[in-house]
């Protein structure tokens, strides 16, 4: 009863949280200079039709962009939440079919570059938060620091070069030529994940550099509680004493953070994209935002990812509640 | 016997006297007695200040100007000179480099390619404080600088396509990046201070609602935010509008963090005595927060700030490596790296990548000195470990 109270009011929450930022993206999207209408009036010119001022005004009744902005942003979100996002303004074609697949690819990528980072930053950062050697206490630190400060781009640049140089393959997309098109088969799945595996480790290279971090000062600030010491005086020890009481307890603000994380993985995909030559929701983006002020396509593309990590956070309450009696208190008073 | 007791008692008179240090001694006394004790910090805390410095007077202690003005035509993409004592035809007390020929005819298939010439007549000395391109630097208007060569040009780490001076121009881009970064943490301080000090102090559904609109700026990723602000800024802007409106962008999008953490420390400081007791005075709630609240953490907050900072230098350079942030005629350390993605310049030209170490060493450098003093900071540091 009370964890159904506690289910129902974050999903309220999120709920809540969506719109807020879906508001926040839609006036983001309508201070991108020129509309939709011009935009594509502009095409039309540029194909040698005569536009004028009546053309685009008459283009902007057609296309619902003469009503208020709340009703127009009303309208866009009562659509976003059905999966419909309206045509492109450039290329013209609709959102859904454009984005496909490549948006729950991208949020693939992430989401294996988000796990393979804690799955090395978890064993890694109680190490160094619990070893007494100061030798490699630092070598962690600077390799983790290395990390943040290495541009991933950079990465990215070596990694190709390498690859030229000694395999005569740049690995650049995400399938090759063959597959480019194919529907989805056994052989376009294996040829997909040889190709994956760089932008993901180049996500998680960063990503596990700032988890580590994470750990590390989570675990540290928990170990020298008394409960541990009170668990180690009745002989408990080790890696069993690691893992029933600090881990446990460190790990909480970890989980509640993941979609936090995951919002900044996806920070650098465009990044990475752009070097990779990726096609997916990640180039998609910097191309409608840098290339050709697609706010239509580029607003759908942040919805989703938004909508994405509401969605974590809102399962990772969850998850936390189920656990931990104390989140459940916290909320409900 | 009594030698002993003379002893023991200047040795108590010591013990007293250093307890006494200890406890009257200021938060930044504290603060910096436990950082002086940190090694990678304070050598982080070096390589910061040298930073810094050579960025501030980088005019001074570069040869050449960084923009187009102070350009070698004659050497475009040219390999560092390395300035050497001894050669063939002896030793120089005066470190020289050699002097080159660029030409191109059918031996060399067409292409420009520079030869050096290694004769005694050819080598040019390095000189220090000779005259040559004028700056400004605290308001007097100078031409000297740090040292250059008797004839022609030196490029200690090698020329760009358009023949600026590499090294010229990477002393220059930390100046400038390092401004976009203060500019960019001031704003979101001062952002921070006012959403998170509301937040913490009144609590409540004051807190509630604020914390919703934190996350909810939380949750948009940023790289796609700045894409959405910059993609404001007309082609026709000059490059310093450019600059400052990049830093607001910065400082607007980087405040949710630390309006977090003020208002974390404001929630566990408002329930302490001193704040109640300000309170019955009849103090109100502006002159609670300035007065009282805000002094009991200034060290974390300067803490805070300077961790935020290289992520601020990060995100400058994110932004302007994908073309939205600061464009080529300004010198920045994103500019910068934007530089060295090409392959002709991975393959040819590997000098290009000197500046990437500076901006390596530069975020390190802060990482470091932002983890060492969150750690003297924190007063329960000593008794933790």
């Amino acid at each position: 009863m009370q964890f159904a109270r506690f289910a129902i009011t974050r999903a309220f929450l999120a709920m809540f949280t969506l719109i807020l930022v879906s508001l926040i993206v839609f006036s983001l999207m309508e201070l991108v200079p020129g509309d939709c209408a011009e935009r594509y009036l502009a095409f039309k010119s540029s194909q040698g039709s005569a536009i004028t001022i009546a053309d685009i005004d008459a283009e902007r009744v057609r296309l619902g962009l003469d009503r208020p902005y709340l009703v127009r942003w009303g309208s866009w979100i009562f659509n976003a939440f059905q999966g419909e996002f309206g045509d492109s303004c450039i290329l013209r074609l609709n959102i859904s079919e454009l984005l496909g697949q490549k948006f729950w690819l991208s949020l693939a990528i992430c989401l294996t570059s988000l796990l393979v980072a804690y799955l090395i930053a978890i064993p890694v950062g109680i190490i160094s938060a619990t070893s007494k050697s100061a030798t490699l206490n630092n070598s962690l630190r600077l390799v983790s620091y290395l990390g943040l400060a290495m541009p991933n781009f950079l990465l990215a640049l070596m990694i190709m070069l390498f690859s030229t140089i000694y395999f005569g393959d740049t690995l650049t997309g995400l399938f090759s030529k063959e597959f480019r098109d194919a529907a989805w088969s056994y052989d376009r799945v294996k040829d997909f994940l040889s190709r994956a595996w760089l932008p993901v480790f180049i996500l998680a290279w960063s990503a596990t550099a700032f988890a580590i971090q994470t750990v590390r000062a989570l675990m540290s600030d928990e170990v020298g509680k008394l409960y541990v010491l009170a668990a180690s005086a009745r002989g408990v020890s080790g890696r069993r004493l690691l893992w029933r009481y600090p881990a446990r307890h460190s790990l909480g603000p970890i989980i509640n953070s993941l979609g936090f994380d995951l919002n900044r993985i996806f920070n650098e995909l465009p990044i990475v994209a752009l070097i990779l030559v990726l096609t997916e929701a990640g180039s998609l983006l910097y191309d409608a935002l840098a290339a050709s002020n697609d706010q239509q396509l580029a607003g759908a593309i942040i919805f989703m990812l938004t909508a994405s990590i509401v969605t974590i956070n809102f399962i990772t309450d969850i998850a936390l509640a189920i656990t931990d009696p104390r989140v459940r208190r916290s909320i409900l008073g | 016997m009594t030698e002993t007791a003379i002893i023991e008692e200047t040795d108590a008179n010591v013990d007293q006297k250093r307890k006494e240090a200890y406890f009257t001694a200021g938060q930044g006394q504290l603060i910096w007695a436990r950082f002086k004790k940190q090694k990678a910090a304070m050598v982080g805390a070096g390589l910061l200040i040298v930073l810094i410095l050579s960025g501030f007077f980088a005019p001074f202690l570069t040869p050449y100007d960084p923009t187009i003005a102070g350009r070698n035509k004659d050497y475009l993409n040219g390999a560092p000179n390395v300035p050497s004592f001894c050669d063939d035809h002896g030793c120089s007390l005066r470190p020289f480099i050699y002097s080159f020929k660029r030409s191109r005819s059918i031996e060399t298939n067409f292409r420009w390619v520079t030869k050096i010439d290694t004769s005694l007549e050819a080598r040019r000395y390095v000189v220090f404080f000779p005259q040559g391109d004028e700056y400004t630097l605290l308001g007097m208007d100078l031409s000297t600088h740090l040292f250059g060569v008797d004839s022609g040009k030196i490029h200690i780490f090698g020329t760009d396509a358009t023949g600026k001076d590499i090294y010229s121009r990477t002393l220059q881009a930390i100046n400038t990046s390092l401004a976009v970064g203060t500019i960019g943490v001031f704003i979101a301080f001062v952002l921070a201070l006012i959403i998170g000090g509301i937040s913490g102090y009144y609590g409540g559904w004051i807190d509630s609602m604020l914390q919703m609109m934190t996350d909810a700026v939380r949750t948009i990723p940023t790289i796609p935010l700045f894409m959405a602000l910059a993609a404001f800024i007309p082609a026709t802007w000059s490059s310093e509008t450019r600059f400052f409106f990049i830093s607001i962008i910065l400082g607007f999008v980087g405040w949710p963090t630390l309006a977090r953490r003020v208002r974390t420390h404001l929630l566990t400081e408002r329930n302490q005595e001193y704040v109640l007791a300000a309170q019955l005075c009849g103090a109100s709630a502006g002159h609670v927060i300035r007065r009282h609240l805000l002094p009991s953490f200034t060290s974390y907050i300067i803490v805070d700030l300077i961790i935020s900072f290289p992520y601020m230098v990060l995100s400058e350079t994110a932004l302007s490596f994908i073309g939205l942030g600061l464009k080529d005629p300004v010198n920045s350390l994103g500019v910068m790296l934007q530089n060295v993605t090409s392959a002709d310049v991975l393959l040819n030209y590997q000098w290009y990548f000197i500046p990437v170490f500076f901006f390596i060493t530069l975020v390190l450098a802060f990482v470091f000195v932002g983890d060492g003093l969150r750690d003297a900071a924190d007063p329960y540091a000593d008794t933790k470990k």
